[in-house]
């Protein structure tokens, strides 16, 4: 073929596709466009061009995920292989040693429990490990009051307080607990456990800063985790060690612009140790960094002050300087359910964004005029109180000789009496290890001696909790946990006898000796 | 302790990565859909755009003494302005369905779950690029518009390419975010 053939050819081509171009709708524009743009500027045009040509590209790219490390393609004979190697666990694990053992010997309360209680063998003994401090089970007047509700509300509302759930006289529950107290508002939620571990998500997100003890209890615990917060643990009781911890947090706080919201989250009478917080300190604190104060006062309301009103009036503290304080209604109340109050504002906010006040049903009517009764009980008899104290220290001087072997570590106003045997002791016999065992020992001595008592059994000290928290072969560490002091557990009430706590005492102390006499 | 890798950033560096999530955070952002982010999938998500450009030229004609190219140039920065604030600036979602777990990423980052080059980042990036095309056409080449527009376009072009996904750039941010 000839050149001139050729570039005829191309001719007719190029002819044949201006045309069949120019035929196109819209062909005009695009010419005169390009035409117009062009304009003896080649850098500009260039710049467009360029433009153009990166959004075609774009344009043109497959999609992909930015998702790394996401899945993993097996292949058939994989899957098998999966499948084959999968030992399912058994859904309830094998009990283990110390577990059957406890087992064995957990007694079986038959009938109502009150101050004497018949068991299982036939045996009726002092019951010394229920957290019937102001025996309201017992109380005629409470059981009256609360078959009238029975027959007028009936059971239960079946529904969430924001949803058919409210009632009258749930809200009179709420204004006397508040008006107890002595402070603006008052939210009651159905659990007590899941109380603090709602009341704490509902104000500290990702992001938020919560500074709180290193042996706060297990609700407390799981309140900071659902969170999602970022938590700083200071030692345990140890003030200065959360002055250092505060001080931290200002100091990092300081050099960022973004503000967040500081919570400080403590027990008043801590459930683990039995022992209270300097509350007057904290609130000096709280005021100097600028945190806010959640005040756990699930063991220390109507059991600590000098009517029952919580820790904040054991230590003359205005209960308004506590931005929440949280507490139960199922300890020393006898009823159910929890509470937290604080200002209207605190309050409010949690009726539509605290969790389990707003997914789950409402407490039935019976509990909430049970609550009010009890406050208008706690309110007319604060010589109540003093009794209380007085069976405390009666018990506590029986267990507690200068030249025994047993001390009480707990608060000498916590009616939950916590003893454990004097470490220098144990360290001298070499019984370190095993102490629950020994403990469990002294509990079934006093049993045998007429009087049920318990000791501390905390939630994580399972062989089955401790592989929970073992994920990706990894310990998973959300605070130091080593703070379970094994003690014995006594529960001091008003019903109890003055001689029936110093008999209980004396068998405390000489049911020690004895177990502990046995070993060498 | 809090978890302080990841966030911190290089004390000397001005541009650092936002690290990927934890398992945690992942497990949230998965808790519920994202309403923040997923709408711009929706019917009628991309003929807004359309409109809206169309309402700021019209806006900017009825203004008097506004010129043709400075009525174009205005659109252009306004659109441009306005969709750099909405998917660059801004992080975090308003509702509180995720627990925060998106509070360190800004819309587009959000968007279809950062997959890239899906259809609605497409036509995301083609409409900005057009809608200069077209500015700079009816401002008839002038140089000063074109730099403003050229500088506009840019300023939403660049944070909308994948490499620099999830990329930060600070001056004096020299702490942990």
């Amino acid at each position: 073929m000839d050149l001139q053939d050729v570039q005829a050819l191309v001719k007719d081509y190029s002819a044949t596709l201006s045309t069949q171009f120019q035929r196109l709708p819209g062909s005009a524009i695009i010419v005169r466009y390009i035409k117009n743009s062009y304009q003896n500027d080649p850098i500009r045009s260039a710049i467009e061009l360029i433009l153009f040509l990166f959004a075609l590209k774009y344009l043109l790219s497959p999609s992909y995920s930015m998702q790394r490390g996401g899945q993993v393609e097996l292949t058939d004979e994989e899957i098998d292989e999966q499948i084959e190697d999968w030992q399912p666990e058994p859904l309830v694990a094998e009990l283990t040693e110390e577990e059957q053992h406890e087992l064995e010997r957990r007694p079986t309360i038959v009938g109502p429990t009150g101050p004497k209680v018949k068991l299982s063998n036939g045996r009726t003994v002092t019951n010394l490990a229920s957290n019937n401090v102001f025996n309201f089970i017992g109380n005629d007047l409470l059981k009256e009051r609360a078959i009238a509700t029975l027959r007028y509300y009936g059971v239960g509302a079946c529904g969430p307080p924001g949803f058919y759930g409210t009632k009258d006289v749930d809200m009179k529950a709420e204004a006397d607990i508040a008006n107890f107290i002595g402070v603006p508002d008052c939210i009651i939620y159905s659990q007590a456990f899941s109380t603090i571990s709602s009341v704490i998500p509902a104000f500290s997100k990702r992001g938020d800063i919560i500074v709180a003890d290193k042996s706060v209890n297990y609700a407390i615990r799981k309140g900071i985790e659902i969170s999602r917060s970022t938590v700083y643990w200071y030692e345990h009781n140890n003030l200065e060690d959360l002055e250092r911890v505060l001080a931290d947090v200002e100091k990092t706080q300081k050099r960022k612009k973004k503000l967040t919201r500081r919570f400080i989250v403590t027990e008043g009478l801590f459930e683990k140790s039995g022992d209270i917080v300097d509350l007057p300190k904290i609130v000096e604190l709280k005021y100097k960094y600028k945190f806010r104060l959640i005040l756990d006062e699930t063991w220390s309301f109507l059991t600590l002050g000098r009517t029952g009103r919580g820790l904040t009036e054991h230590l003359n503290v205005d209960p308004n300087e506590i931005d929440m304080i949280v507490g139960s209604l199922a300890n020393s109340m006898c009823t159910g359910g929890g509470f937290c109050c604080g200002s209207k504002e605190i309050v409010d906010h949690q009726r539509i964004s605290g969790a389990a006040y707003v997914f789950s049903a409402a407490l039935p009517a019976i509990i909430s005029t049970t609550i009010s009764e009890i406050v208008g009980i706690m309110k007319a008899n604060p010589e109540m109180l003093i009794a209380l104290r007085e069976n405390i220290s009666i018990f506590r001087a029986a267990v507690e000789k200068s030249d025994g072997i047993l001390e009480c570590v707990s608060d000498i106003a916590n009616p939950v009496v916590m003893i454990r045997v004097k470490p220098d002791y144990l360290r001298e016999k070499g019984l370190e290890d095993g102490e629950d065992r020994l403990l469990q020992d002294i509990v079934d001595e006093v049993q045998a001696g007429g009087f049920l008592i318990t000791r501390v059994k905390t939630v994580g000290n399972s062989q089955s909790e401790k592989k929970a928290k073992v994920v990706n072969g990894k310990v998973k560490k959300d605070s130091d946990e080593g703070h379970f002091m094994p003690c014995l557990k006594v529960y001091i009430t008003v019903a109890h006898g003055k001689k029936d706590l110093e008999r209980a005492g004396a068998l405390v102390r000489s049911s020690a000796t004895k177990v502990l006499g046995r070993k060498k | 302790m809090p978890d302080t890798k990841g966030r911190r950033r290089r004390s000397s560096s001005l541009i650092y990565l936002e690290p990927p999530e934890s398992l945690e955070q992942r497990s949230d952002q998965a808790a519920l859909p994202n309403l923040n982010a997923n709408w711009v999938n929706s019917k009628g998500a991309w003929s807004i755009h359309i409109v809206i450009i169309i309402c700021f030229k019209i806006f900017y004609d009825t203004v008097p003494g506004v010129s043709q190219e400075t009525s174009w140039t205005l659109t252009n920065i306004s659109y441009m302005a306005g969709s750099y604030l909405m998917f660059h600036w801004v992080q975090g979602i308003p509702f509180e369905f995720n627990a925060g777990a998106y509070d360190n990423l800004n819309m587009w980052e959000q968007m279809d779950n950062g997959d890239q080059y899906t259809p609605t980042k497409k036509f995301l990036l083609a409409v900005p690029i057009a809608l200069f095309l077209l500015s700079t056409h009816y401002t008839h080449y002038d140089l000063t518009y074109f730099t403003v527009n050229c500088l506009a376009v840019l300023a939403v072009v660049i944070p909308k390419l994948p490499s620099t996904h999830r990329m930060r750039f600070g001056l004096f941010s020299s702490q942990d975010d």
